[in-house]
């Protein structure tokens, strides 16, 4: 699941992504290695209030001294684009647009076989 | 002149069959082809370009960027963006962030030549004129108010400019990279030349201050100072050559010619005259608000796309939370965010004592306007 991320990954100047729930709860993350201290820092966040404040957003970008978050709301959650400032942004908000419909469809599908499973053993 | 036409794309093979693909077209364009974004921008610099066509994934500078590039300093040059990186998306977003055209590779030749064609084509709608005296030219615009871009091409120095109108009022100007009156300026000091007109001008803010009667009036005046400092320059430097000992040509040459020159010069000109400055505004004495709107408008133009300008506690809340993110991971201080809320509106919010919250139209330049606010 964590190989959609490829395309915006592999644009210059992104750090990585982070796929967040409704309810603020990490369920996905990849970055570069050059930026793997990153990841651990971010995922150590407790998004739960940011989530909240997030409400009625359709995108979101947080823009600081060294580097901007790109935060975009897809089915279930947030996706959250860490990148540099020599980063494409118009490239990266193409490639979110793009994945998102697949990141969705894959949650949902994943869903749908879980319920099967439960349906059929238990 | 024949109208250059410059492809860019990292691929060299592709620019190589674009230009054996076109070659029968030479009568009606030149195909200039570049390898990066980069090279396209020093290309155009120098070049009197009409037209870009861009591949859209490029590394280094993408075709947006290269976009976003052309669009800031030579806003009249038509982009077309191809890319074989077709999603349904793609298309919407090439033209929104303002492409001229969006082409689907692969394509044939005949397609894009007839692409070209018709942009150029569109380019010279109003007309070619040859051999026209530009300022007699200029106040015909003025007079019969027309909204219009001139393209005018200096034979004598091979070189172009453009110059833009919009009801008569002259907008701005254009030479390579360089924008404003010092171009239009550069244009006026040129005496026949050749031009085409396109009706329309993609300036709704005037970038030159003034109407186009003092304009040609300060370029005159600057044509004859020019050639006075010239000749002011020239009989000094023939009064040293005269004048001095052989062994201290070049030292007069490289110092004292220029104390000489510059006496001279404030003889001919009564002195130097202190240069008119406009008073800056005070930004101490400014709320918040004033301050925003007074940086986007003077950046932008009043038509920025500024729906709303209030402080607004109620974002305090994001605020906070963004600042404890930025300290989490080391991501600085936080200059700004933007929020879009779909159909409730998009905003631009700038954090400090007071929380100052900008609402903006869904059509305006939100990158340039986030970039002002950042700095």
């Amino acid at each position: 699941m964590k190989d959609i991320f490829n395309d915006v990954l592999g644009i210059d100047g992104v750090h990585g992504l982070l796929f967040i729930s409704d309810e603020g709860a990490v369920k996905l993350s990849k970055f570069s290695n050059r930026f793997k201290d990153e990841e651990e820092k971010l995922s150590r966040i407790d998004w739960t209030s940011f989530t909240i404040e997030l409400t009625g957003v359709n995108d979101a970008e947080l823009l600081y001294e060294n580097a901007r978050l790109y935060v975009k709301k897809s089915g279930s959650g947030y996706l959250i684009v860490i990148l540099g400032y020599e980063a494409p942004i118009s490239m990266v908000r193409l490639n979110c647009e793009i994945m998102l419909p697949s990141l969705d469809k894959m949650k949902s599908t994943g869903r749908k076989i879980g319920a099967l499973f439960r349906k059929k053993f238990f | 002149m024949i109208p250059k036409v410059l492809f860019v794309d990292d691929d060299p093979a592709w620019l190589r069959l674009i230009q054996a693909e076109l070659e029968e077209h030479t009568n009606s364009f030149v195909v200039v082809v570049a390898d990066s974004g980069s090279a396209a921008l020093d290309i155009l610099k120098d070049n009197n370009i009409s037209l870009v066509v861009s591949d859209l994934r490029m590394p280094g500078m993408d075709g947006f960027d290269l976009l976003a590039a052309i669009l800031k300093v030579y806003p009249d040059i038509p982009v077309f963006i191809v890319t074989a990186y077709d999603k349904p998306k793609t298309r919407e977003v090439v033209f929104k962030s303002g492409a001229a055209g969006y082409l689907k590779k692969p394509f044939s030749g005949d397609e894009l030549a007839e692409e070209i064609l018709n942009t150029l084509q569109k380019k010279s709608e109003g007309g070619n004129l040859h051999n026209v005296s530009l300022d007699t030219f200029l106040q015909l615009i003025e007079m019969e108010q027309q909204t219009c871009t001139l393209r005018i091409i200096n034979k004598k120095q091979n070189t172009g400019g453009v110059i833009f109108f919009r009801d008569g009022d002259i907008m701005n100007a254009r030479i390579g990279d360089q924008q404003g009156k010092a171009a239009a300026y550069e244009i006026l000091s040129w005496s026949r030349v050749s031009l085409t007109i396109e009706h329309d001008c993609v300036f709704h803010d005037k970038k030159i201050n003034g109407d186009l009667q003092a304009i040609l009036l300060d370029s005159m005046r600057s044509k004859d100072e020019k050639k006075e400092n010239k000749r002011v320059a020239e009989s000094a430097e023939s009064e040293i050559l005269l004048d001095a000992p052989v062994a201290e040509k070049s030292e007069k040459k490289s110092g004292q010619v220029k104390k000489s020159t510059l006496k001279k010069e404030q003889k001919a000109t009564g002195g130097l005259k202190a240069k008119k400055t406009k008073k800056a505004p005070d930004f101490s004495k400014m709320s918040v608000v004033e301050r925003v709107r007074h940086r986007v408008q003077t950046e932008i133009g009043t038509r920025n796309g500024l729906l709303d300008i209030h402080i607004d506690q109620t974002w305090d809340g994001l605020v906070y939370r963004a600042l404890d993110i930025g300290e989490a991971f080391n991501g600085g201080r936080l200059n700004v965010l933007y929020v879009n809320k779909g159909s409730n509106g998009q905003f631009v919010v700038v954090p400090g004592e007071e929380t100052a919250v900008i609402k903006i139209d869904a059509d305006s330049p939100r990158d340039r306007i986030i970039d002002i606010l950042s700095e």
